[in-house]
């Protein structure tokens, strides 16, 4: 799955499209981004509903490829335009951070949910 | 004037420190612990910097108004004014800014909002120890306009602390950031210092504090201390 592959899922919304569109190794789930900074790995998307330029400084020092802001948490302007020169992508949606956890998984796995 | 100032003290409104927080009290104890300058911070609220102001003017106690706000990332930050209204405009607007979940008073104490003479005024309905509407980008600049101070707390802390919440201490416009009392000063990095009690009760009043030499206790005097520090 690339990131691209995002773009198409029902009810995300790309806040953020200019990104590098590479290949999701994984996931991440968490709103302490001290964790996150600890444990997700490169190539992964975070799933949070921390949506500050803060996320974004913590995404590009750990390889991040795309965050995903769950809960329609609003993201600002300052938020997007450093996604952007970090060329980290930004989807927005409605959904709570486990069942976008639990759809990201199992799309990852291969075995998309229909 | 030499001042030995603790500038992190909660009253009883925030609802996780004692009820024996009242103004008076809390400027009794400071004046006994050696301390001629304090600032009150409860945890998102300044509904007790009215009858606090009145305490420290009747008391001759020089203070500032402060408070101490959650951000969305869950990291708590000291505002301290010296000017009442600054104080109680950026109050308002953080208090505004917080979720409407009512306070629990028997799971998480009381929020009383008091008066000079302890007489209960009310009680601050919201739950005040939860993530206001705030990032820490946004709130500084709210606080700098305003002409207030903005100050990390405990950096340190193992909850609470920016370093906790994100990780890494952000390259921002912080006037300081505050230590635990034998917090270890390499994390401060290249910011200025402040160590204070985040006293709950008033035994601890003054069991940390900072020493300044000013011509006057005001913001802008604080800030070219501190400046001169690094």
């Amino acid at each position: 799955m690339k990131v691209s592959d995002i773009e198409t899922f029902e009810g995300f919304c790309c806040m953020q499209d200019e990104y590098t569109d590479a290949e999701v190794l994984g996931g991440y789930t968490s709103d302490l981004l001290s964790d996150v900074m600890a444990n997700a790995e490169e190539g992964s998307v975070l799933i949070t509903i921390q949506a500050h330029k803060n996320t974004v400084a913590v995404a590009s020092l750990t390889g991040i490829v795309a965050i995903i802001v769950c809960n329609n948490r609003p993201v600002t302007d300052e938020v997007l335009t450093a996604a952007a020169r970090e060329g980290i992508a930004v989807f927005q949606t409605a959904s709570n951070q486990f069942n976008t956890s639990s759809l990201m998984a199992q799309h990852l796995n291969g075995c998309p949910a229909r | 004037m030499r001042y030995r100032a603790d500038f992190h003290i909660h009253s009883c409104l925030s609802p996780c420190a004692s009820l024996e927080m009242a103004p008076r009290a809390i400027v009794g104890r400071a004046r006994a612990a050696g301390l001629n300058a304090i600032a009150l911070c409860d945890h998102n609220c300044t509904f007790n910097l009215p009858a606090f102001a009145q305490a420290c003017a009747a008391e001759g106690m020089e203070c500032l108004y402060g408070m101490e706000v959650s951000t969305l990332e869950e990291a708590h930050m000291l505002c301290l004014f010296d000017r009442l209204d600054a104080a109680m405009e950026m109050g308002e607007r953080v208090y505004d800014s917080l979720p409407p979940i009512p306070n629990r008073s028997d799971r998480f104490g009381d929020q009383p909002i008091i008066d000079l003479d302890e007489n209960i005024l009310g009680f601050a309905e919201k739950f005040l120890i939860g993530a206001s509407g705030y990032d820490l980008g946004t709130l500084l600049k709210e606080v700098h306009a305003l002409g207030g101070l903005f100050v990390p707390a405990h950096i340190d802390r193992a909850i609470y602390g920016v370093i906790s919440q994100l990780g890494f201490l952000p390259d921002e416009d912080f006037d300081a950031v505050e230590l635990m009392p034998a917090g270890d000063p390499a994390l401060a990095l290249r910011y200025p210092i402040l160590r204070n009690s985040d006293s709950h009760w008033l035994d601890s009043i003054g069991s940390a504090f900072n020493e300044f030499e000013l011509e006057r206790l005001t913001v802008e005097n604080i800030r070219a201390a501190l400046s001169a520090r690094v």
